[in-house]
């Protein structure tokens, strides 16, 4: 579904993250794991084209995206929930779902879309009109999450979900993210919380400083001697 | 006396009007591309012309000819947008605000300049079989011609609500104007957002542009003027409320007129200025803003 190859991203002078190469087979759920600063979610900005490759390949369903406008990657069925802010606050619960739908192919079912996201989220349809910027902050997760399903996703992005929500709320969050990808979205997260992301996806690649620097199947990351003592604080 | 005092404090709300009309452009400009477009005065200029000429060589109506108008600065706008704006929309928004006073400036030395050369520097009135009408309430005289400029704004503030409440694309607009980047990553082409808000804030002017030229008078050099009583509106509203805007602007005309009984007319905007540093010291984020004026 996604190919990256040698991406390399920086900010003016700053080379940010350095060839890069991972993969995201259809229908899979895989992780990019790294501590704060090791360049995911540059990465994932560079994906959307809201920051420039500088070098490599990036290709969605076979074609490439590199250069391409972001809201045309979203139509094309790539979708990002940013790490924070990914709700517009000024805005309702409903708007921002109605606005979710806003490419022309997901406009077409947007009513059938919402009324699915809304039994998925009984929560966010008892709050149907009130601001996202009043909302707790597992119910703007909650938010983001259905936002991005009513855009109808191929593929669904996430930069760290479990940031700033308390662990039983970590927990709702990662089953979420199960279903989605059992329902046949394939599904690309960068995470800090290692441990529970490792028992969530098949596949993950370790980033380090802007390089790719471990990589392999869940199991196989579980087991790795450098991943155990670096992340998992084991021995 | 109290003739004069009711009459002053008419004539100001009616003015007002207009001055929440050219407002509602320039908030739309800065409110969703942060761009502080200086020349907004001049696309004002611009209608008043396009109107004007339209009456003198084509006989259409002023306020028939408003859609017309419309259309002209609407068009104007997305060109400019292109030409102009758009380069500085990749940029922060502290450096948009900065380019855009630069860049605009600038056009508004070409725009005058130009409409110099064109129509010369005279001043041009629509003089209609109505002109000359008013409206009689005791002491008071209210000129229909000005009176339908205050009714424009009006109703130019509720359709730009409704645009943005009740539409799927005006949220887009509030979306784009609160958070771009989400707003891309939500599908949203916020370029084409950037361009239509920016053609629509140019429209607006275009229509205040006509009502001007048709109850006041239109030259060359009447833009700055124009925006700066649309800056002052627009901080003594805050941003967020389209018809706040509008009724800060009859405020601000209202304050300006009774003023200018005890003070003259040379003193009325001074006046004026003084009362809106009062009310940004004491609320900074204007009558009507929301939050708590940070970012002012």
């Amino acid at each position: 579904m996604l190919e990256v190859e040698h991406l390399g991203v920086g900010y003016g002078d700053l080379q940010v993250v350095w060839d890069v190469s991972f993969k995201v087979p259809a229908g899979s759920l895989v992780a990019i794991i790294g501590s704060n600063g090791a360049g995911k979610t540059t990465t994932l900005r560079a994906l959307m084209n809201l920051l420039p490759a500088l070098t490599g390949s990036i290709e969605f369903k076979g074609e490439s995206i590199v250069g391409v406008p972001t809201h045309r990657i979203v139509e094309l069925g790539l979708v990002l929930i940013p790490e924070s802010r990914a709700t517009f606050a000024s805005l309702s619960v409903a708007d921002n779902l109605e606005l979710g739908a806003y490419t022309k192919r997901a406009r077409a079912a947007r009513s059938k879309t919402l009324g699915e996201v809304y039994d998925v989220f009984p929560r966010l349809a008892e709050r149907k009109s009130q601001l996202a910027g009043t909302l707790s902050g597992g119910e703007r997760q909650m938010l983001a999450i259905g936002k991005s399903l009513m855009a109808l996703p191929e593929m669904l992005v996430l930069d760290e979900p479990s940031m700033g929500l308390a662990p039983i709320i970590v927990e709702d969050t990662f089953n979420e993210i199960k279903g989605i990808r059992d329902r046949g979205v394939s599904v690309l997260m960068v995470e800090q919380h290692i441990e529970a992301t490792l028992e969530l996806v098949d596949y993950a690649y370790v980033l380090e400083l802007g390089q790719v620097v471990i990589e392999g199947s869940s199991t196989e990351l579980m087991t790795d001697q450098r991943v155990r003592e670096a992340y998992l604080s084991l021995q | 006396m109290t003739q004069l005092v009711v009459q002053s404090a008419l004539s100001g709300l009616l003015v007002g009007g207009m001055y929440g009309l050219v407002a509602l452009g320039l908030a739309l400009a800065f409110g969703v591309l942060n761009v502080l477009n200086v020349a907004h005065g001049e696309l004002v200029m611009i209608g008043g012309y396009a109107a004007f000429f339209l009456f003198s060589e084509v006989g259409v109506d002023p306020l028939l000819s408003l859609p017309l108008v419309f259309v002209i600065l609407f068009i104007f706008g997305m060109g400019l947008y292109q030409l102009l704006f758009r380069f500085i929309v990749r940029f922060d928004i502290e450096t948009r605000i900065k380019n855009s006073l630069l860049i605009s400036f600038g056009l508004v030395l070409i725009l005058q300049a130009v409409a110099v050369f064109l129509f010369t520097g005279d001043d041009r009135t629509i003089v209609t079989g109505y002109s000359s009408n008013a409206l009689v309430i005791g002491i008071v005289r209210i000129p229909w011609i000005r009176l339908a400029g205050l009714l424009l704004a009006v109703v130019a503030a509720f359709s730009l609500e409704w645009l943005l409440n009740r539409t799927t694309f005006g949220h887009s607009i509030r979306a784009t104007s609160e958070d771009w980047s989400l707003a891309a990553l939500t599908g949203i082409d916020v370029r084409r957002v950037y361009m239509i808000a920016f053609a629509i804030s140019a429209a607006l002017a275009g229509l205040a542009g006509s009502m001007v030229s048709l109850g006041y008078s239109v030259s060359p050099s009447i833009g700055l003027s124009w925006t700066l009583k649309a800056l002052i509106v627009i901080v003594f509203a805050g941003l967020g409320s389209m018809r706040g805007i509008v009724v800060a602007g009859m405020l601000l005309g209202l304050i300006e007129g009774l003023s200018s009984v005890w003070v003259g007319n040379a003193y009325r905007g001074v006046v004026a200025l003084v009362v809106f540093l009062l009310v940004l010291s004491v609320r900074p984020q204007g009558l009507f803003g929301r939050g708590s004026g940070a970012h002012v």
